[in-house]
């Protein structure tokens, strides 16, 4: 029997991503990878959670694996399965324990949307046993010291039906990416969508602007992300207004007193 | 003087009270008219007489204004919307009202309706909320200015174009508003909130030394807003081009222009992007000096002067114009005394919360040191008690526009106690006031902390150790004690007799567009159809698991027996219990609105299936503890239900414990897979005996744990602004919100339901 050839090399960052720290994200990430413990990501969508994954992967030299959650996500999904292949039964390691073998970097992306019983195959990894059993071999599986396990998850949605289980979250060392203070977003989304500088810090004053919109009923403000949408859509000649109301305004809500203050408030910045 | 006038005139106003003066004033506004049109006029001075002698006056004075282009039909009328505008505006709002007939009047006859501000708010103040991100409120005026906390706009915009511009204009005169708090033309941000004041009365001509620094700071503002909000300014080019044209502002030279309307051109050319007018060197320089981006107050100050010197000297006759439209009135007064209610505010707020957080380790210390009592403000403040930013990375902050973090930590006794998140804010905004946070703050929170075992304990002594009887009866939780009163509180449940009115079919009435949308919101909630995969039997085969199990068997394995995908219909099993707050203070608006929200809330339930149930709940003292059968979760929604949510009215107190006690039992015996106790309220828990401040909410805190023991989620919404600082501590971080707006309630609960169950 054999196991089915994947590549971890694949998985493997070889340019630096484009990153700029928040603020001591990457020296604690560094510690905690040194010392074996596992990193849970906090923070809006759009925040910088998965860049910030890459970059630390690169900056390490390991392998990233990141596997988006969702509650179909079976424990096979996560540690691997039988195929067949020319009438040979074939194992093929799922993500987790690719990542375990090569010691790689594994990172589950919105880890509260998988269903409970999927994700406690991650409890006896996350703790200082790093072990992981896969049954169907009957093989366990000791994590290399490269390895390090990675969660993120957003706490802005309150769905009592997807809170982290104490027992879960209480193995993590836990970084909270928030938004970027603006000179340093003005600079991200610059860089990544290639307009200037002033035009950019005027996308992220109108994101600040929305982010001042919780208690008027706005579940999240504009997230570093769509600004970078804004700013390419800019970038290739569309109305700025436009590109605004297109890739913010409509993407942040369906509420029409809302959708018409935030207009407004793209048509005074812009 | 004409025949008889003085008899037609005695039947509405009695002639001997007025005196000589005010007669042949009056009569000589009479005089001239037509019989017909003067026994209309006499007819309305009937009206306006007994509401205001002084509006009769003024009425007069544009009689002939009115008359000119107005029916004598349409007295009545005209007089109507005066008095309306004096009733609500005063005086003067009712003399500007009949300085502009057209605008004010007969554009609104011919059906040219302007914008109101009232229909605008819901869109207005999230833009300006969002742009302050303070909680700033809008409230109509007739006079366009702000005290710093409220900007007081117009109450109705009529201007000759359409409506998307009357908007505009309200969005940009709010938006100067907020740029002068902003930019800081009150000196708030001076830690002598008299500054201004002083300098005006410094001044021998005030008002025109008021209109000077007046206007330097709006050519500020506008500098400001210019590059801040660059689309906002860009969009009034029309605008302030008509302005400029209109107050003859256009040739202006450094010959003939003189220096206030040569800033004021210069102002409108700036705001419009036109070619900047030419001006003498000296009020160039003016000007270049208040637009530096660094300006201090100081040096606006210095530039009034000069300004206000060089007005002076160089035109004795002048007469000063009024404000520019957009300019409002400046009132240095108002803004200090609600600086003054804002620190006052902030500074309970802080001491409160500060003295809730505050550990039991410095309360028992001050136990100790009892007869030091007096000195401990001192100690404290000595200790060098202060709230400092410190930054995880230690980096510097940049003294830029952009926002500061909060101060995270306040030094205490020489240890860094964190500051939770909602005390931080406060400190900020103290600082931003005071410079720092004044050390006997942290005093006086201090003692509070340090006093509170011992002055409390003491009025408790009479009611100990008398269990009661009758009713429910429920321990509650003494923090004092670190345990329970036994069968402390005794409850009662008692029906509601339904009402009759139309409160619900108003309500959903009112809702309509909303209520369809939430039924069709929470349908898509409802039992969801789906395919389980690796199941032991179902419709079909799961071709994933059915490989996975050959590649098993083929490995030598016992394969997996879960082989089928089954369509299971998702039963939701979540059973929701609300409990409405109903004590007295929820009298008015908010008990309508919590009365709504049940309503919308109902409905959108009804169409989704959860199981729900809706209680009320007050009472007074520990003996009478009351709860309000209103719906349980057997009961369907009905017209019965209906009834009794409109019955439902404001009672007694807020002793929270017992009915949370008591429905943590009731949900316990509920069979859902999810439970939620779901607590509408309006404030802190209290009642009238010692069911208050802090043994109140930690009662309410130890039985909402209780309630998570027992597998129960609570959630509370609160109304109210203040709540932050406790409703945190009772709650535990996330389960609460807060809606600030009451008229937001109805349809945020649904929401809130909504996100919590999917
Ligand atoms: N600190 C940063 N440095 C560089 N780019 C950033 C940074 N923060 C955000 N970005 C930009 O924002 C975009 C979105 O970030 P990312 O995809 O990492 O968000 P996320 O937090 O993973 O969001 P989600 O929770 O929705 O997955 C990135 O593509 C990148 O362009
Ligand atoms: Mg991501």
């Amino acid at each position: 029997m054999q196991i089915a050839g994947q590549k971890i090399e694949e998985h493997l960052i070889h340019e630096r991503p484009f990153y700029l720290p928040q603020k001591n994200e990457i020296i604690i990430a560094e510690a905690a990878y040194k010392n074996g413990i596992p990193l849970l990501l906090k923070g809006p969508t759009g925040s910088g959670k998965s860049r910030f994954m890459q970059f630390l992967a690169w900056k390490l030299k390991r392998p990233l694996i990141t596997v988006s959650c969702h509650d179909d996500l079976s424990t096979s999904d996560l540690v691997g399965r039988y195929l067949i292949r020319g009438g040979e039964t074939l194992w093929m390691d799922g993500p987790m324990t690719l990542a375990v073998r090569h010691g790689a970097i594994c990172y589950l992306d919105e880890v509260v949307e998988a269903r409970k019983d999927t994700t406690v195959v991650i409890h006896p990894l996350a703790d200082d046993r790093r072990e992981l059993a896969i049954e169907k071999r009957g093989e366990l599986l000791t994590a290399p010291p490269e390895f390090m396990l990675a969660v993120s998850y957003n706490p802005g949605y309150q769905s009592i039906l997807k809170d982290m289980k104490q027992s879960t979250r209480q193995r993590f060392i836990a970084l909270e990416l928030g938004y970027p203070p603006a000179d340093l977003e003005t600079e991200i989304v610059s860089h990544e969508s290639g307009i200037e500088k002033q035009l950019a810090r005027l996308l992220v004053r109108i994101a600040e602007m929305t982010r001042g919109l919780k208690d008027s009923g706005l579940q999240e403000g504009a997230s570093t992300r769509l600004l970078v949408h804004a700013g390419l859509l800019i970038k290739d000649g569309i109305e700025p207004r436009e590109a605004c109301r297109v890739t913010i305004t409509q993407a942040l809500t369906d509420d029409r007193k809302l959708l018409y203050a935030i207009d407004e408030m793209i048509s005074s910045v812009l | 003087m004409k025949n008889g006038l003085i008899e037609r005139l005695q039947k509405v106003i009695p002639v001997e009270w007025l005196n000589d003066w005010e007669r042949d004033e009056i009569f000589s506004h009479l005089t001239y008219h037509e019989p017909l049109v003067e026994k209309a006029v006499i007819e309305q001075l009937g009206i306006i007489w007994p509401i205001s002698s002084a509006l009769c006056f003024y009425f007069l004075d544009h009689l002939k204004n009115g008359l000119a282009c107005l029916s004598t039909e349409q007295l009545p009328d005209w007089v109507k919307g005066i008095l309306d505008v004096y009733e609500a505006d005063g005086l003067q709002a009712a003399r500007r009202y009949m300085d502009d007939v057209e605008g004010n009047f007969l554009c609104r006859i011919r059906g040219e309706k302007g914008l109101t501000l009232a229909e605008i708010i819901p869109k207005l103040l999230p833009y300006i909320r969002g742009l302050s991100r303070k909680t700033l409120d809008l409230q109509p005026s007739a006079s366009l200015h702000t005290d710093t906390n409220t900007l007081f706009l117009p109450r109705e915009i009529t201007s000759p174009a359409n409506l998307s511009h009357n908007f505009y204009i309200y969005k940009l005169l709010a938006s100067f508003l907020w740029a002068g708090i902003e930019q800081d033309i009150y000196c708030q941000q001076q830690t002598d909130p008299e500054t201004l004041e002083n300098f005006i009365l410094s001044f021998e001509d005030q008002k025109l030394a008021m209109a000077c620094y007046h206007l330097l700071q709006t050519v500020r503002v506008a500098d400001f807003l210019k590059a801040y909000l660059p689309g906002l300014i860009r969009d009034g080019q029309t605008f302030f081009r008509r302005l400029r044209k209109e107050a003859d502002l256009t040739d202006i030279s450094p010959e003939t222009g003189d220096g206030f309307a040569a800033v004021r051109s210069w102002l409108l050319a700036h705001c419009a992007n036109d070619p900047l007018p030419e001006l003498s060197g000296e009020t160039e320089s003016i000007i270049r000096k208040v637009v530096a981006s660094d300006t201090h107050h100081k040096e606006v100050f210095a530039a009034t002067t000069n300004f206000y010197e060089r007005v002076r000297c160089h035109q004795e006759d002048f007469t000063l114009p009024c404000p520019l439209f957009f300019q409002g009135e400046l009132r240095p007064q108002e803004a200090r005394m609600a600086r003054l209610s804002r620190r006052e505010e902030h500074k309970q707020q802080f001491i409160k919360a500060l003295a809730a957080v505050i550990p039991s380790r410095s309360a028992a210390t001050q136990t100790e040191a009892e007869p030091a009592e007096k000195n401990q403000a001192h100690e404290v403040s000595e200790s060098g008690a202060s709230v400092s930013p410190m930054h995880q990375d230690g980096k510097k902050e940049k003294p830029e526009e952009d926002r500061q973090d909060d101060p995270r930590y306040i030094c205490l006794d020489d240890e860094h106690l964190e500051l939770p998140e909602e005390l931080r804010h406060v400190a900020r905004e103290i600082e931003d006031d005071l410079g720092a946070v004044p050390s006997f703050y942290i005093a006086s929170a201090s003692q509070m902390a340090g006093g509170r075992g011992r002055a409390s304990g003491i009025n408790l002594q009479p009611e100990e150790g008398l269990p009661l009887h009758g009713g429910l009866l429920y321990d509650e939780w003494d923090f004092r004690r670190c345990g329970f009163r036994k069968n402390w509180c005794s409850l009662i449940e008692k029906r509601i007799v339904p009402a009759k009115g139309t409160f619900v079919s108003h309500t959903m009435e009112k809702y309509r567009g909303q209520i369809l949308q939430l039924k069709r919101q929470f349908e898509m909630m409802r039992t969801q159809q789906r395919f389980v995969k690796r199941q032991k039997d179902g419709d079909d085969i799961d071709l994933d698991a059915l490989t996975e199990a050959y590649a098993d068997v083929r490995a030598g394995l016992v394969p997996s027996e879960r082989l089928f995908v089954r369509l299971q219909r998702d039963e939701r099993d979540i059973a929701a219990l609300f409990l409405v707050d109903m004590s007295s203070s929820t009298e008015g608006w908010v008990g309508t609105a919590l009365k709504e929200s049940l309503v919308l809330l109902s409905e959108a339930l009804h169409s989704l299936g959860d199981r729900y149930a809706i209680y009320g709940f007050s009472g007074m003292r520990r003996s009478r503890s009351e709860i309000f059968h209103v719906k349980d979760f057997t009961e369907p929604y009905s017209e019965e239900i209906k009834g009794r949510i409109a019955a439902i009215s404001p009672m007694d107190y807020t002793r929270m414990g017992p009915p949370i006690r008591h429905f943590t039992m009731v949900l316990k015996d509920v069979d859902a897979r999810v439970r939620l106790l779901i607590i509408l309220t309006d404030g802190k828990p209290e009642d009238y005996d010692d069911y208050k401040g802090e043994y109140a909410i930690e009662d309410t805190r130890h039985a909402l744990i209780e309630a998570k023991a027992a597998g129960i989620h609570p959630f509370c919404i609160s109304i109210d602004k203040e709540a932050q600082d406790y409703l945190g501590h009772i709650f535990g971080e996330i389960n609460y919100t807060f809606i600030n707006d009451v008229k937001k309630l109805p349809l945020r609960v649904p929401e809130i339901y909504r996100t919590l169950t999917s």
